[in-house]
């Protein structure tokens, strides 16, 4: 009787204690994540949330570097961006540099990462050889290619045995920067590639080779297949990255804009803007622009793939 | 008794939170507790833009005045040069944290907002450090000058010289009897010095080092060619363009040939050929100590007067006071003495190659013994310079929109009567444009002496 009443009283406590222990652990875990959490979400609003709205705020006055005095101009900086000549060639010298790079360097990444992957001697070698360059900063990778390419006493013209104005005639000056990109940039692609290639299953090539495919039918019908997703990784970083060109075009164009301006990216031009001529609210607007652009290129790219997978399946 | 109630965990972090309350304690006492430490009453902070040799120079000068006035506490910091500064200068006199005392290119006083983010000087507090209008160039005080008041106080000119080997001059019969280079009074006299050079050059060289890829060199030397020329800029209220497209296609054509006759190496580098053994470089007077430290046999002089008039491109290093709200009192003084100072004591900053703005230093017996500084001090008297708008000067927009299209001039990628076409369409689009810092054109601005 006793034990039972005992029993009877006690049971009923305990449930409830469980159920209170679990809600306060519920409760102080969500306050540990929210403190965990909480510095970073600060740092985010203060250093990314906030400069975005008040670039959007500032792209609707004439605002100039000093910050003071402006006053709201409504559409007038949008309307004067998009009559300016010079932004839309710089915008022309941005997407032609992507368009060089973004082929280029996929088809590069993946040679590279195929030579990696089947030669077996000194792996990692190759891996480091084609990896480094990468880890330079972007100044000492575009200074030293930029002493290669100078004319008269540049390695590059030496060893082949020309003339060409490399950094100085309009016609040459981009793709100098281009082939100075590919050899920095490489080495980001490679990885992607070459870890792909090797979480592709071995018993795919022995079921493939014991029903006779050659090495170029493995390729075609295996490696390119299952590297698919890699290489929409692939371009679709590098589009976002090549959009926005900058560092290494200045550097090796001594902080100009290039032979008769050929070299002048959106990006420096809306640097020129900004801290150059003041016109922080026009510079504004252009960075509101080009982020509209690269979402744009980036949410393109990503329905374009959607449909495809949904194509496939 | 046992063990004390705290954990190992509770200390460390006893020790972190009283480590980071205290790094901001000290950052709220800052500027006082500075002052307490040097024992100085006055503290004159003084942002500059000099490294290298003249931020060596720079503070030398600044370490003599410490040593002759411990009364003043000089805090000076170091930015990095170019559009950098200025955003730094115009964004602290904006948010009234402006130091008191700042150094500025000449040419970009106009743009920069006198009177809001720059005060004038007090020409009393100057006087009485020593400093008036009569020891300046007047050409050189009147651009500091911006409706009736005085915003910029010159340190020097800088300028663009034409640097000579006399080594190889010698072997060429280039050199007078004093040992300098033959004057070259027209181009046609000019390119034939250069021929007579290059026969006695080493091989594999470049006659002249121009910086033909640079587009400030190029549009230094553009400036300073045009104003040989006599050529004019806009009208004086600033309302019409007159640029003279044919006198700067003849400057335009007079670069352009230093490529196609193959006197230059277009994108070499112009210092270090120099030193190899190239005959001639046109650089800036900073490249004195380079070269003087590399102990050659050279001269200087200014840009060879090839249109028949003295004329060789110049900026200025000058002083000014950015905007503070409450400027006066002893720290103001402080700025004015400090500023009074270097610009008298200038000797040890000639030694870097530079023309100091305030002319008793020039008659010196130690100044005259400086060479080749003594060879080219004559600058001083023909300043070729950008007109005096908001959107000229050192590295700014004028520079920046038509330094580029005289590269591409000089390079060959454009021909030269439509490049001074170009420059002159934009030269109109410029006058035309508003200032951002204050929305006024340059014929309703203020940039007038």
């Amino acid at each position: 009787m006793t034990t039972t009443s005992a029993e009877s009283v006690i049971a009923p406590a305990r449930a409830k204690s469980a159920v209170v222990s679990t809600t306060v652990r519920r409760k102080q875990g969500f306050q540990h994540g929210g403190w965990f959490v909480a510095p970073f979400l600060v740092l985010f609003a203060l250093f990314v949330i906030w400069p975005l709205l008040r670039g959007v705020y500032l792209s609707f006055t004439d605002a100039n570097i000093s910050g003071d005095g402006a006053s709201f101009v409504g559409l007038d900086n949008y309307r004067d961006a998009l009559n300016d000549q010079a932004m839309w060639d710089a915008l022309g010298h941005s997407a032609y540099f992507t368009l060089l790079v973004v082929p280029c360097i996929t088809l590069l990444a993946f040679l590279l990462a195929m030579l990696a992957h089947h030669i077996e001697r000194a792996k990692w070698l190759w891996r480091l050889c084609f990896f480094a360059p990468f880890l330079l900063p972007s100044t000492v990778a575009a200074n030293m290619w930029q002493w290669l390419f100078t004319q008269g006493i540049g390695l590059f013209n030496h060893t082949f045995g020309i003339e060409t104005p490399w950094l100085t005639d309009k016609s040459y000056a981009m793709l100098a920067i281009v082939i100075t990109t590919l050899w920095w940039t490489v080495g980001f692609s490679f990885l992607l590639y070459l870890a792909a290639l090797q979480g592709i299953p071995g018993h795919l090539y022995e079921a493939a080779k014991l029903d006779g495919a050659n090495a170029w039918h493995r390729m075609v019908h295996i490696t390119l297949p299952m590297l698919r997703h890699i290489t929409g990784l692939v371009v679709a970083l590098q589009i976002l990255a090549s959009l926005q060109l900058f560092d290494q075009a200045v550097v090796m164009m001594d902080f100009g804009p290039g032979p008769e301006l050929s070299t002048r990216s959106f990006v420096q031009y809306t640097l020129e803007q900004g801290f150059t001529s003041y016109r922080v609210g026009y510079a504004s607007a252009m960075s509101i622009i080009f982020f509209v652009i690269i979402a744009a290129v980036a949410l393109g790219r990503m329905v374009l793939l959607r449909n495809r997978e949904e194509g496939t399946r | 008794m046992g063990r004390p109630g705290l954990s190992r965990r509770q200390i460390l972090g006893g020790i972190g939170g009283l480590t980071v309350a205290g790094s901001f304690g000290f950052a709220a006492l800052g500027t006082g507790a500075d002052a307490l430490a040097s024992g100085a009453d006055t503290r004159v902070r003084y942002w500059n833009l000099f490294s290298g040799g003249d931020g060596a120079n720079m503070i030398a000068m600044l370490d003599s005045f410490r040593k002759e006035h411990p009364d003043i506490d000089v805090k000076d910091s170091t930015l990095q040069w170019g559009n950098p500064f200025y955003t730094k200068l115009a964004m602290a006199a904006a948010g009234n944290r402006a130091p008191e005392l700042g150094v500025m290119h000449l040419g970009r006083v106009a743009g920069f907002s006198p009177g809001r983010l720059l005060d004038p000087w007090d020409m009393d507090l100057l006087a009485k450090y020593g400093v008036r209008k009569e020891d300046y160039n007047p050409d050189l005080w009147n651009r500091g000058i911006i409706d009736g008041k005085l915003y910029a106080l010159p340190l020097d000119i800088h300028v663009q010289l034409c640097f000579y080997r006399k080594d190889v001059l010698k072997k060429a019969d280039l050199l007078d009897d004093d040992g300098r280079m033959i004057q070259a009074t027209s181009t046609a006299d000019w390119f034939d010095v250069l021929k007579k050079a290059k026969k006695v050059q080493k091989k594999g060289l470049q006659t002249i080092g121009l910086w033909t890829n640079d587009q400030n060199f190029q549009w230094w030397f553009f400036v300073a060619f045009y104003t040989q020329l006599g050529g004019e800029w806009f009208n004086d209220e600033r309302t019409d363009v007159r640029f003279d497209a044919d006198k700067a296609t003849q400057v335009l054509e007079f670069l352009r040939r230093h490529v196609t006759d193959g006197y230059v190496i277009p994108g070499a580098p112009t210092g270090e050929q120099f030193i190899n053994g190239a005959p001639f470089t046109w650089e800036g007077n900073w490249s004195v100590p380079v070269f003087s430290g590399a102990e050659l046999d050279y001269g200087a002089t200014p840009l060879p007067p090839v249109f028949g008039k003295q004329a060789t491109h110049a900026e200025s290093h000058s002083f000014v006071l950015p905007h503070q709200g409450d400027r006066g009192g002893a720290t103001n003084e402080g700025a004015h003495e400090l500023a009074a100072y270097v610009v008298k004591h200038a000797q040890q900053w000639a030694a870097g190659g530079h023309i100091p703005a305030y002319t008793p230093n020039l008659s010196t017996a130690a100044y005259k013994k400086l060479t080749p500084q003594n060879e080219y001090v004559s600058a001083m008297d023909h300043q070729a310079t950008e007109p005096k708008v908001w959107f000229a000067g050192s590295t700014g927009v004028l520079a920046q929109d038509l330094g580029p299209m005289v590269v591409s001039s000089t390079m060959g990628s454009a021909k030269p009567d439509a490049v001074a076409r170009r420059m002159k369409t934009e030269l109109g689009k410029l006058l035309a444009s508003k200032n951002p810092m204050d929305g006024k054109t340059a014929a309703q601005g203020g940039a007038v002496a």
